[in-house]
Protein backbone atom coordinates (compact mmCIF):
# COMPACT_ATOMS: atom_id res chain seq x y z
CA UNK A 1 0.00 0.00 0.00
CA UNK A 2 1.44 3.54 -1.00
CA UNK A 3 1.58 6.11 2.25
CA UNK A 4 -0.81 9.25 0.80
CA UNK A 5 -0.26 13.04 1.58
CA UNK A 6 -2.62 15.84 1.74
CA UNK A 7 -1.41 18.49 -0.23
CA UNK A 8 -4.59 21.22 -0.45
CA UNK A 9 -7.22 22.64 1.17
CA UNK A 10 -10.01 24.53 0.78
CA UNK A 11 -12.58 26.09 2.80
CA UNK A 12 -15.54 28.00 2.22
CA UNK A 13 -16.48 29.96 5.72
CA UNK A 14 -18.90 28.31 8.06
CA UNK A 15 -21.82 30.32 8.59
CA UNK A 16 -25.45 31.47 7.21
CA UNK A 17 -25.61 31.17 3.85
CA UNK A 18 -28.92 32.07 2.42
CA UNK A 19 -28.69 32.62 -0.89
CA UNK A 20 -25.74 31.03 -1.66
CA UNK A 21 -26.72 27.49 -3.20
CA UNK A 22 -25.05 24.35 -2.02
CA UNK A 23 -23.25 23.78 -5.66
CA UNK A 24 -21.59 26.73 -5.07
CA UNK A 25 -20.14 26.35 -1.70
CA UNK A 26 -18.72 23.12 -2.69
CA UNK A 27 -17.22 24.51 -5.76
CA UNK A 28 -15.70 27.35 -3.87
CA UNK A 29 -13.92 24.81 -1.12
CA UNK A 30 -12.74 22.91 -4.78
CA UNK A 31 -11.14 25.72 -6.16
CA UNK A 32 -9.49 26.65 -3.23
CA UNK A 33 -8.51 23.28 -2.41
CA UNK A 34 -7.37 23.12 -6.26
CA UNK A 35 -4.86 25.96 -6.26
CA UNK A 36 -3.61 25.61 -2.74
CA UNK A 37 -2.77 22.23 -4.02
CA UNK A 38 -0.83 23.82 -7.00
CA UNK A 39 -2.81 21.39 -9.83
CA UNK A 40 -4.71 21.32 -12.37
CA UNK A 41 -8.30 20.11 -12.35
CA UNK A 42 -7.42 17.40 -15.32
CA UNK A 43 -5.04 15.80 -13.25
CA UNK A 44 -7.96 14.54 -10.42
CA UNK A 45 -8.03 10.90 -11.22
CA UNK A 46 -11.21 10.85 -8.51
CA UNK A 47 -13.75 12.59 -6.68
CA UNK A 48 -15.46 12.03 -3.80
CA UNK A 49 -18.34 14.30 -2.74
CA UNK A 50 -19.88 14.08 0.75
CA UNK A 51 -23.49 15.55 1.90
CA UNK A 52 -25.88 14.37 4.03
CA UNK A 53 -29.25 15.98 3.53
CA UNK A 54 -29.92 17.63 0.13
CA UNK A 55 -32.30 14.91 -1.11
CA UNK A 56 -34.36 16.11 2.35
CA UNK A 57 -33.62 19.68 2.51
CA UNK A 58 -32.90 21.04 -0.95
CA UNK A 59 -34.18 18.48 -3.21
CA UNK A 60 -30.88 17.41 -4.75
CA UNK A 61 -28.77 14.32 -5.50
CA UNK A 62 -26.04 13.01 -7.56
CA UNK A 63 -24.65 16.48 -6.53
CA UNK A 64 -21.20 15.75 -6.43
CA UNK A 65 -20.92 15.67 -10.28
CA UNK A 66 -22.40 19.25 -10.37
CA UNK A 67 -20.17 20.24 -7.55
CA UNK A 68 -16.46 19.08 -9.21
CA UNK A 69 -17.39 20.40 -12.67
CA UNK A 70 -17.73 23.26 -11.41
CA UNK A 71 -14.55 23.03 -10.32
CA UNK A 72 -13.45 21.90 -13.40
CA UNK A 73 -13.07 18.34 -12.59
CA UNK A 74 -15.14 15.99 -14.96
CA UNK A 75 -15.14 12.25 -16.90
CA UNK A 76 -13.37 10.66 -13.53
CA UNK A 77 -14.83 8.69 -11.21
CA UNK A 78 -16.91 10.97 -9.13
CA UNK A 79 -19.11 9.14 -6.05
CA UNK A 80 -21.53 10.65 -3.45
CA UNK A 81 -21.02 9.60 -0.01
CA UNK A 82 -23.80 9.87 2.89
CA UNK A 83 -22.66 8.78 6.19
CA UNK A 84 -24.04 11.49 8.59
CA UNK A 85 -21.62 13.89 10.57
CA UNK A 86 -18.68 11.80 9.20
CA UNK A 87 -19.56 11.73 5.48
CA UNK A 88 -16.31 14.37 4.96
CA UNK A 89 -14.06 11.80 7.00
CA UNK A 90 -15.96 8.51 5.31
CA UNK A 91 -14.92 9.89 1.49
CA UNK A 92 -11.56 11.27 2.57
CA UNK A 93 -10.99 7.12 4.09
CA UNK A 94 -12.32 6.13 0.42
CA UNK A 95 -9.85 8.89 -1.35
CA UNK A 96 -6.88 7.31 0.78
CA UNK A 97 -7.86 3.98 -0.13
CA UNK A 98 -7.94 4.86 -3.89
CA UNK A 99 -4.91 6.55 -3.56
CA UNK A 100 -3.05 3.92 -1.81
CA UNK A 101 -4.27 0.67 -3.32
CA UNK A 102 -2.08 2.27 -6.16
CA UNK A 103 -5.26 2.79 -8.85
CA UNK A 104 -5.19 6.27 -8.75
CA UNK A 105 -2.55 9.27 -7.52
CA UNK A 106 -4.69 12.68 -6.95
CA UNK A 107 -7.78 12.40 -5.10
CA UNK A 108 -10.33 15.43 -4.74
CA UNK A 109 -12.44 15.24 -1.42
CA UNK A 110 -15.24 17.81 -1.25
CA UNK A 111 -18.03 17.70 1.48
CA UNK A 112 -20.67 20.60 1.43
CA UNK A 113 -23.69 21.25 3.19
CA UNK A 114 -26.80 23.93 2.96
CA UNK A 115 -29.00 23.42 6.55
CA UNK A 116 -30.83 27.15 6.41
CA UNK A 117 -33.75 26.31 4.31
CA UNK A 118 -37.18 27.58 5.77
CA UNK A 119 -37.33 24.89 7.44
CA UNK A 120 -35.46 22.27 9.31
CA UNK A 121 -37.36 19.39 11.10
CA UNK A 122 -35.94 18.03 14.12
CA UNK A 123 -33.42 15.58 12.64
CA UNK A 124 -33.90 11.51 12.81
CA UNK A 125 -32.55 8.63 11.73
CA UNK A 126 -35.48 6.79 10.27
CA UNK A 127 -39.18 7.45 10.85
CA UNK A 128 -39.80 3.55 11.43
CA UNK A 129 -36.89 3.44 13.94
CA UNK A 130 -38.16 1.55 17.14
CA UNK A 131 -36.94 4.46 19.43
CA UNK A 132 -37.82 7.47 17.54
CA UNK A 133 -41.33 5.98 17.50
CA UNK A 134 -40.83 6.04 21.31
CA UNK A 135 -39.52 9.65 21.49
CA UNK A 136 -35.76 9.44 20.67
CA UNK A 137 -34.40 12.46 19.11
CA UNK A 138 -31.07 13.37 18.37
CA UNK A 139 -30.79 15.76 21.13
CA UNK A 140 -32.60 12.54 23.71
CA UNK A 141 -29.54 10.60 22.65
CA UNK A 142 -27.16 12.68 24.06
CA UNK A 143 -28.91 14.33 26.96
CA UNK A 144 -29.01 10.57 28.08
CA UNK A 145 -25.15 10.51 27.64
CA UNK A 146 -25.19 13.68 29.60
CA UNK A 147 -27.56 12.11 32.45
CA UNK A 148 -25.26 9.09 33.09
CA UNK A 149 -21.98 10.78 32.83
CA UNK A 150 -23.43 13.05 35.37
CA UNK A 151 -24.50 10.21 37.72
CA UNK A 152 -21.80 7.70 37.09
CA UNK A 153 -18.30 10.09 36.86
CA UNK A 154 -19.73 13.26 38.94
CA UNK A 155 -19.62 15.64 35.79
CA UNK A 156 -21.08 19.26 36.30
CA UNK A 157 -23.07 21.16 33.87
CA UNK A 158 -20.53 23.95 34.46
CA UNK A 159 -18.11 21.44 33.39
CA UNK A 160 -20.33 20.67 30.03
CA UNK A 161 -20.54 24.59 29.42
CA UNK A 162 -16.95 25.14 29.94
CA UNK A 163 -16.51 23.39 26.56
CA UNK A 164 -18.90 25.75 24.74
CA UNK A 165 -17.04 28.94 25.98
CA UNK A 166 -14.02 27.38 24.80
CA UNK A 167 -15.14 26.38 21.50
CA UNK A 168 -16.89 29.74 20.85
CA UNK A 169 -14.00 31.82 22.09
CA UNK A 170 -11.65 29.53 19.52
CA UNK A 171 -14.03 30.38 16.96
CA UNK A 172 -13.03 34.25 17.07
CA UNK A 173 -9.69 33.09 16.09
CA UNK A 174 -11.16 31.48 12.90
CA UNK A 175 -11.34 33.52 10.08
CA UNK A 176 -13.88 30.37 8.34
CA UNK A 177 -15.88 30.50 11.38
CA UNK A 178 -18.41 33.10 10.54
CA UNK A 179 -21.78 32.06 12.55
CA UNK A 180 -21.80 33.87 15.79
CA UNK A 181 -18.46 36.14 15.44
CA UNK A 182 -18.75 36.67 19.26
CA UNK A 183 -18.02 34.72 22.43
CA UNK A 184 -19.92 33.29 25.18
CA UNK A 185 -20.00 33.54 29.04
CA UNK A 186 -20.46 30.05 31.62
CA UNK A 187 -23.44 31.99 32.62
CA UNK A 188 -25.18 32.57 29.20
CA UNK A 189 -24.67 28.91 28.76
CA UNK A 190 -26.08 27.83 31.70
CA UNK A 191 -29.15 30.20 31.04
CA UNK A 192 -30.12 29.46 27.86
CA UNK A 193 -33.37 27.58 26.93
CA UNK A 194 -33.16 24.43 28.88
CA UNK A 195 -33.83 21.71 25.55
CA UNK A 196 -33.44 18.30 26.72
CA UNK A 197 -32.01 18.88 30.35
CA UNK A 198 -29.33 18.67 31.06
CA UNK A 199 -28.23 20.32 27.71
CA UNK A 200 -29.51 24.01 26.79
CA UNK A 201 -29.56 25.88 23.98
CA UNK A 202 -26.23 27.14 23.89
CA UNK A 203 -24.76 23.55 24.77
CA UNK A 204 -26.04 22.19 20.99
CA UNK A 205 -24.05 23.13 17.51
CA UNK A 206 -26.14 25.56 15.47
CA UNK A 207 -26.77 24.68 12.04
CA UNK A 208 -24.72 26.19 9.50
CA UNK A 209 -23.81 26.17 6.06
CA UNK A 210 -20.17 25.67 4.41
CA UNK A 211 -18.01 23.81 2.86
CA UNK A 212 -14.80 21.89 2.85
CA UNK A 213 -12.33 20.32 0.34
CA UNK A 214 -8.90 18.49 0.63
CA UNK A 215 -6.44 17.36 -2.44
CA UNK A 216 -5.05 13.72 -1.58
CA UNK A 217 -2.00 12.57 -3.89
CA UNK A 218 0.23 9.67 -3.63
CA UNK A 219 3.14 10.37 -1.24
CA UNK A 220 5.68 9.20 -3.77
CA UNK A 221 4.41 12.09 -5.99
CA UNK A 222 3.73 15.20 -3.63
CA UNK A 223 6.88 16.61 -4.30
CA UNK A 224 5.81 17.55 -7.86
CA UNK A 225 3.49 19.66 -6.42
CA UNK A 226 4.20 20.86 -3.04
CA UNK A 227 7.00 21.81 -0.79
CA UNK A 228 4.98 20.82 2.00
CA UNK A 229 2.70 18.44 2.36
CA UNK A 230 1.06 17.06 5.49
CA UNK A 231 1.39 13.36 5.82
CA UNK A 232 -2.62 11.06 6.64
CA UNK A 233 -1.24 8.38 8.27
CA UNK A 234 -4.54 6.77 9.04
CA UNK A 235 -7.76 6.68 7.88
CA UNK A 236 -10.42 4.63 10.11
CA UNK A 237 -13.85 4.26 9.40
CA UNK A 238 -15.73 2.20 12.19
CA UNK A 239 -19.46 1.28 12.08
CA UNK A 240 -21.35 0.76 15.80
CA UNK A 241 -21.89 -2.84 17.89
CA UNK A 242 -25.66 -2.17 17.30
CA UNK A 243 -26.47 -4.99 20.36
CA UNK A 244 -28.65 -5.18 22.65
CA UNK A 245 -27.11 -3.89 25.19
CA UNK A 246 -26.27 -0.02 24.61
CA UNK A 247 -23.69 2.04 26.67
CA UNK A 248 -24.29 5.84 27.40
CA UNK A 249 -21.29 6.58 29.49
CA UNK A 250 -18.10 5.59 26.93
CA UNK A 251 -18.07 5.68 23.29
CA UNK A 252 -16.98 2.37 22.25
CA UNK A 253 -16.92 3.38 18.91
CA UNK A 254 -14.15 5.76 19.72
CA UNK A 255 -11.72 3.64 21.18
CA UNK A 256 -12.10 0.99 18.74
CA UNK A 257 -11.68 3.48 15.58
CA UNK A 258 -8.86 5.58 17.76
CA UNK A 259 -6.81 2.24 18.70
CA UNK A 260 -6.80 0.90 15.11
CA UNK A 261 -5.66 4.73 13.69
CA UNK A 262 -3.28 4.69 16.46
CA UNK A 263 -1.61 1.18 15.79
CA UNK A 264 -1.79 2.18 11.77
CA UNK A 265 -0.15 5.63 12.64
CA UNK A 266 2.64 4.32 15.14
CA UNK A 267 1.31 6.71 17.43
CA UNK A 268 -0.70 7.06 20.59
CA UNK A 269 -2.68 9.12 22.38
CA UNK A 270 0.60 11.12 24.57
CA UNK A 271 2.04 11.76 20.86
CA UNK A 272 -1.04 13.63 19.62
CA UNK A 273 -0.47 17.73 19.64
CA UNK A 274 -3.91 19.07 19.14
CA UNK A 275 -7.37 17.23 17.98
CA UNK A 276 -10.64 18.29 16.68
CA UNK A 277 -13.47 16.05 17.69
CA UNK A 278 -17.31 16.01 17.23
CA UNK A 279 -18.68 18.66 19.43
CA UNK A 280 -22.24 18.57 18.21
CA UNK A 281 -23.04 18.71 21.93
CA UNK A 282 -20.68 19.70 25.07
CA UNK A 283 -20.88 16.41 26.76
CA UNK A 284 -19.49 14.99 23.47
CA UNK A 285 -16.18 16.75 23.38
CA UNK A 286 -15.82 15.14 27.24
CA UNK A 287 -16.15 11.75 26.33
CA UNK A 288 -14.45 11.94 23.36
CA UNK A 289 -11.50 13.42 25.33
CA UNK A 290 -11.74 10.65 26.94
CA UNK A 291 -12.15 7.27 25.02
CA UNK A 292 -9.65 9.04 22.54
CA UNK A 293 -7.31 8.55 25.26
CA UNK A 294 -6.69 12.04 26.28
CA UNK A 295 -7.13 11.71 29.99
CA UNK A 296 -8.50 8.95 31.50
CA UNK A 297 -12.90 7.68 31.26
CA UNK A 298 -14.67 9.72 33.78
CA UNK A 299 -12.52 12.39 33.92
CA UNK A 300 -13.66 14.34 30.80
CA UNK A 301 -15.02 17.01 33.04
CA UNK A 302 -11.76 18.12 35.31
CA UNK A 303 -9.60 17.57 31.77
CA UNK A 304 -11.90 20.65 30.14
CA UNK A 305 -11.83 22.45 33.61
CA UNK A 306 -8.15 22.17 33.90
CA UNK A 307 -7.34 23.98 30.84
CA UNK A 308 -5.51 21.07 29.25
CA UNK A 309 -8.29 21.15 26.20
CA UNK A 310 -7.57 25.03 25.68
CA UNK A 311 -5.34 26.96 23.40
CA UNK A 312 -2.08 26.71 25.40
CA UNK A 313 -3.19 23.55 27.08
CA UNK A 314 -1.20 19.95 27.04
CA UNK A 315 -3.65 19.22 24.09
CA UNK A 316 -6.26 21.91 22.31
CA UNK A 317 -9.53 20.43 21.22
CA UNK A 318 -11.25 22.14 18.60
CA UNK A 319 -8.81 24.89 18.14
CA UNK A 320 -11.00 26.04 14.74
CA UNK A 321 -14.06 26.62 17.04
CA UNK A 322 -15.44 22.68 16.33
CA UNK A 323 -18.86 22.70 15.95
CA UNK A 324 -19.87 24.30 18.46
CA UNK A 325 -18.42 27.18 17.35
CA UNK A 326 -17.99 27.60 14.07
CA UNK A 327 -21.12 25.40 13.58
CA UNK A 328 -22.59 21.61 12.11
CA UNK A 329 -22.96 21.84 8.08
CA UNK A 330 -23.15 17.73 8.81
CA UNK A 331 -21.62 16.98 5.19
CA UNK A 332 -18.95 19.72 5.16
CA UNK A 333 -17.88 19.14 9.44
CA UNK A 334 -15.62 16.27 9.06
CA UNK A 335 -13.61 17.00 6.25
CA UNK A 336 -13.56 20.83 7.86
CA UNK A 337 -12.14 19.11 10.51
CA UNK A 338 -9.11 17.37 8.54
CA UNK A 339 -8.65 21.05 7.08
CA UNK A 340 -7.92 22.57 10.13
CA UNK A 341 -5.71 20.05 10.93
CA UNK A 342 -3.71 20.47 7.76
CA UNK A 343 -3.80 24.31 8.45
CA UNK A 344 -2.18 23.78 12.15
CA UNK A 345 0.26 21.51 10.98
CA UNK A 346 1.85 23.65 8.51
CA UNK A 347 1.89 26.49 10.93
CA UNK A 348 -0.69 28.68 9.07
CA UNK A 349 -3.32 29.27 11.64
CA UNK A 350 -2.40 32.37 12.83
CA UNK A 351 -3.56 33.73 16.18
CA UNK A 352 -4.85 29.76 17.04
CA UNK A 353 -1.95 28.31 16.05
CA UNK A 354 -0.62 25.10 18.15
CA UNK A 355 3.06 26.10 18.49
CA UNK A 356 4.90 23.45 17.35
CA UNK A 357 2.04 21.05 16.35
CA UNK A 358 3.50 17.91 14.89
CA UNK A 359 0.61 15.20 14.98
CA UNK A 360 -2.75 16.19 14.71
CA UNK A 361 -6.00 13.90 15.16
CA UNK A 362 -9.54 14.56 14.51
CA UNK A 363 -12.51 12.42 15.31
CA UNK A 364 -16.38 12.45 14.23
CA UNK A 365 -18.94 10.52 15.06
CA UNK A 366 -22.42 10.05 13.23
CA UNK A 367 -26.10 9.23 13.63
CA UNK A 368 -27.51 6.21 16.13
CA UNK A 369 -28.85 2.83 15.94
CA UNK A 370 -29.91 1.15 18.96
CA UNK A 371 -28.12 3.35 21.25
CA UNK A 372 -24.94 3.01 19.49
CA UNK A 373 -23.25 5.06 16.85
CA UNK A 374 -23.44 4.23 13.55
CA UNK A 375 -20.56 5.51 12.08
CA UNK A 376 -17.46 7.10 13.30
CA UNK A 377 -14.14 7.96 11.75
CA UNK A 378 -10.58 8.99 13.24
CA UNK A 379 -7.96 10.30 11.62
CA UNK A 380 -4.56 11.26 12.16
CA UNK A 381 -1.65 13.57 10.30
CA UNK A 382 1.24 14.36 11.01
CA UNK A 383 4.02 17.04 9.10
CA UNK B 1 -58.55 3.75 26.77
CA UNK B 2 -60.33 4.04 23.27
CA UNK B 3 -60.53 0.87 21.92
CA UNK B 4 -60.14 1.98 18.37
CA UNK B 5 -56.72 3.12 18.30
CA UNK B 6 -54.05 0.98 17.19
CA UNK B 7 -50.49 0.43 17.92
CA UNK B 8 -47.92 2.37 16.57
CA UNK B 9 -46.74 -0.69 14.57
CA UNK B 10 -47.61 -3.71 14.18
CA UNK B 11 -45.68 -6.51 16.83
CA UNK B 12 -44.28 -4.33 19.08
CA UNK B 13 -46.53 -4.53 21.82
CA UNK B 14 -49.74 -6.70 22.60
CA UNK B 15 -52.66 -4.02 24.21
CA UNK B 16 -53.54 -5.99 26.85
CA UNK B 17 -54.48 -5.87 29.54
CA UNK B 18 -51.64 -6.90 30.86
CA UNK B 19 -49.67 -4.81 28.71
CA UNK B 20 -46.59 -6.81 26.87
CA UNK B 21 -43.80 -5.69 24.81
CA UNK B 22 -42.98 -8.39 22.03
CA UNK B 23 -39.41 -9.77 21.57
CA UNK B 24 -37.46 -12.49 20.35
CA UNK B 25 -35.43 -14.68 21.15
CA UNK B 26 -33.01 -16.51 18.89
CA UNK B 27 -33.09 -20.54 19.07
CA UNK B 28 -29.37 -21.08 18.43
CA UNK B 29 -27.26 -18.71 20.30
CA UNK B 30 -30.02 -17.77 22.62
CA UNK B 31 -29.69 -13.84 22.72
CA UNK B 32 -33.47 -12.01 23.49
CA UNK B 33 -34.39 -9.02 21.15
CA UNK B 34 -36.35 -6.07 20.69
CA UNK B 35 -37.98 -5.40 18.19
CA UNK B 36 -38.03 -8.56 16.93
CA UNK B 37 -35.50 -8.65 14.00
CA UNK B 38 -35.84 -10.18 10.53
CA UNK B 39 -33.84 -12.91 11.40
CA UNK B 40 -31.06 -13.40 14.10
CA UNK B 41 -27.99 -11.07 13.39
CA UNK B 42 -25.72 -13.22 14.93
CA UNK B 43 -26.88 -17.00 13.45
CA UNK B 44 -29.18 -15.42 10.37
CA UNK B 45 -31.56 -17.79 11.59
CA UNK B 46 -35.46 -17.30 11.89
CA UNK B 47 -35.94 -16.34 15.90
CA UNK B 48 -39.43 -17.03 17.79
CA UNK B 49 -41.24 -14.52 19.89
CA UNK B 50 -41.36 -13.78 22.92
CA UNK B 51 -43.50 -11.74 25.85
CA UNK B 52 -40.73 -9.36 27.35
CA UNK B 53 -40.55 -8.56 31.39
CA UNK B 54 -42.57 -5.51 31.80
CA UNK B 55 -40.62 -4.06 35.28
CA UNK B 56 -37.41 -2.89 34.70
CA UNK B 57 -34.67 -0.62 36.14
CA UNK B 58 -34.08 3.21 34.74
CA UNK B 59 -30.54 3.45 32.99
CA UNK B 60 -30.58 6.23 31.67
CA UNK B 61 -33.30 9.09 30.35
CA UNK B 62 -33.29 13.08 29.16
CA UNK B 63 -36.79 15.08 29.57
CA UNK B 64 -37.26 16.92 26.21
CA UNK B 65 -38.74 20.56 26.78
CA UNK B 66 -38.69 21.67 23.49
CA UNK B 67 -41.60 20.46 21.34
CA UNK B 68 -41.47 17.38 18.98
CA UNK B 69 -44.00 17.95 16.41
CA UNK B 70 -42.82 14.36 14.74
CA UNK B 71 -45.15 12.81 16.18
CA UNK B 72 -46.96 15.27 18.61
CA UNK B 73 -45.54 13.79 22.07
CA UNK B 74 -46.74 15.90 25.07
CA UNK B 75 -44.35 18.86 26.11
CA UNK B 76 -41.91 18.03 27.97
CA UNK B 77 -42.04 14.41 27.87
CA UNK B 78 -39.52 11.82 29.28
CA UNK B 79 -38.33 9.01 27.28
CA UNK B 80 -34.88 6.56 28.18
CA UNK B 81 -32.93 3.25 28.55
CA UNK B 82 -34.42 0.85 30.76
CA UNK B 83 -33.03 -2.49 32.19
CA UNK B 84 -35.63 -5.19 31.72
CA UNK B 85 -35.76 -7.33 34.57
CA UNK B 86 -34.00 -11.13 34.08
CA UNK B 87 -34.29 -10.67 30.20
CA UNK B 88 -30.99 -9.09 29.87
CA UNK B 89 -31.77 -6.47 27.30
CA UNK B 90 -32.16 -2.93 27.46
CA UNK B 91 -35.01 -1.20 25.67
CA UNK B 92 -35.91 2.38 25.16
CA UNK B 93 -39.22 3.92 25.69
CA UNK B 94 -41.41 7.05 26.89
CA UNK B 95 -41.79 7.55 30.47
CA UNK B 96 -45.29 8.66 31.69
CA UNK B 97 -46.33 11.96 30.58
CA UNK B 98 -48.04 12.04 34.18
CA UNK B 99 -44.86 11.63 35.90
CA UNK B 100 -42.13 13.51 33.88
CA UNK B 101 -40.23 14.70 36.49
CA UNK B 102 -39.71 11.54 38.79
CA UNK B 103 -37.73 9.59 36.00
CA UNK B 104 -34.41 9.11 37.80
CA UNK B 105 -31.85 6.32 37.54
CA UNK B 106 -32.38 3.75 38.83
CA UNK B 107 -35.88 4.30 39.48
CA UNK B 108 -38.02 0.87 39.44
CA UNK B 109 -40.59 1.30 36.30
CA UNK B 110 -43.72 -1.05 34.87
CA UNK B 111 -44.83 -0.93 31.32
CA UNK B 112 -48.29 0.52 30.05
CA UNK B 113 -49.86 1.18 27.29
CA UNK B 114 -51.84 4.58 26.39
CA UNK B 115 -52.63 7.15 24.27
CA UNK B 116 -49.34 9.37 23.39
CA UNK B 117 -49.00 11.81 20.20
CA UNK B 118 -49.55 10.53 16.55
CA UNK B 119 -48.58 7.09 14.50
CA UNK B 120 -46.56 6.88 11.28
CA UNK B 121 -50.32 7.88 9.42
CA UNK B 122 -50.59 11.05 11.22
CA UNK B 123 -53.66 9.40 12.95
CA UNK B 124 -53.39 9.25 17.36
CA UNK B 125 -52.27 6.12 18.29
CA UNK B 126 -50.95 3.80 21.57
CA UNK B 127 -47.94 3.63 22.84
CA UNK B 128 -45.97 1.94 25.14
CA UNK B 129 -44.56 3.66 28.06
CA UNK B 130 -42.80 3.45 31.68
CA UNK B 131 -43.96 4.75 34.55
CA UNK B 132 -42.31 4.37 38.38
CA UNK B 133 -43.89 1.64 40.54
CA UNK B 134 -46.15 1.85 43.14
CA UNK B 135 -47.24 4.87 41.46
CA UNK B 136 -44.06 6.31 41.68
CA UNK B 137 -44.01 9.53 44.50
CA UNK B 138 -40.46 10.59 44.73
Amino acid sequence: MRAVDIIGVGMFPFGVHKTTPLVEMGVRAAVEAIKDAGVKPSQINIGFFANMQAGNLTKEFTTGQAVMWGAGVNKVPVFNIENACTSGASATTLAMMSIASGQYDLALVVGAEKLNVPFVPLLNPSMRDINVLEGNVVINGFAQRAVRHMYEYGTTKEQLAMVDVKNRRNALLNPKAKFFNKPVTLEEVLGSTMMSDPLTKLSCCPNSDGAAALVLCAAELSSRYTTRPIHLKASVLVSGVFDEWPDMQTFEEDQRAGRTAYETAGLGPEDVSAAECHDAFTICEVMHTENLGFCPIGEGGPFVESGATSLGGKIPVNVSGGLLGKGHPLGATAAAQIVEGVIQLRGEAGDRQVEGAKVFLTECMGAELRGDAKTCTVNILTV
Amino acid sequence: MSSDLKPMLDGIFEVGPPPRLLGAECPICERKFFPKPIVCPHCLEDVKEIKLNTEGTVYSFSILRIPNMLYKYPQPYASGYIDLDGDNIRVYGLFDPEKTEEIAIGQRVTLKVGQIGIGLDGEECLRYYFTPVDGGGK
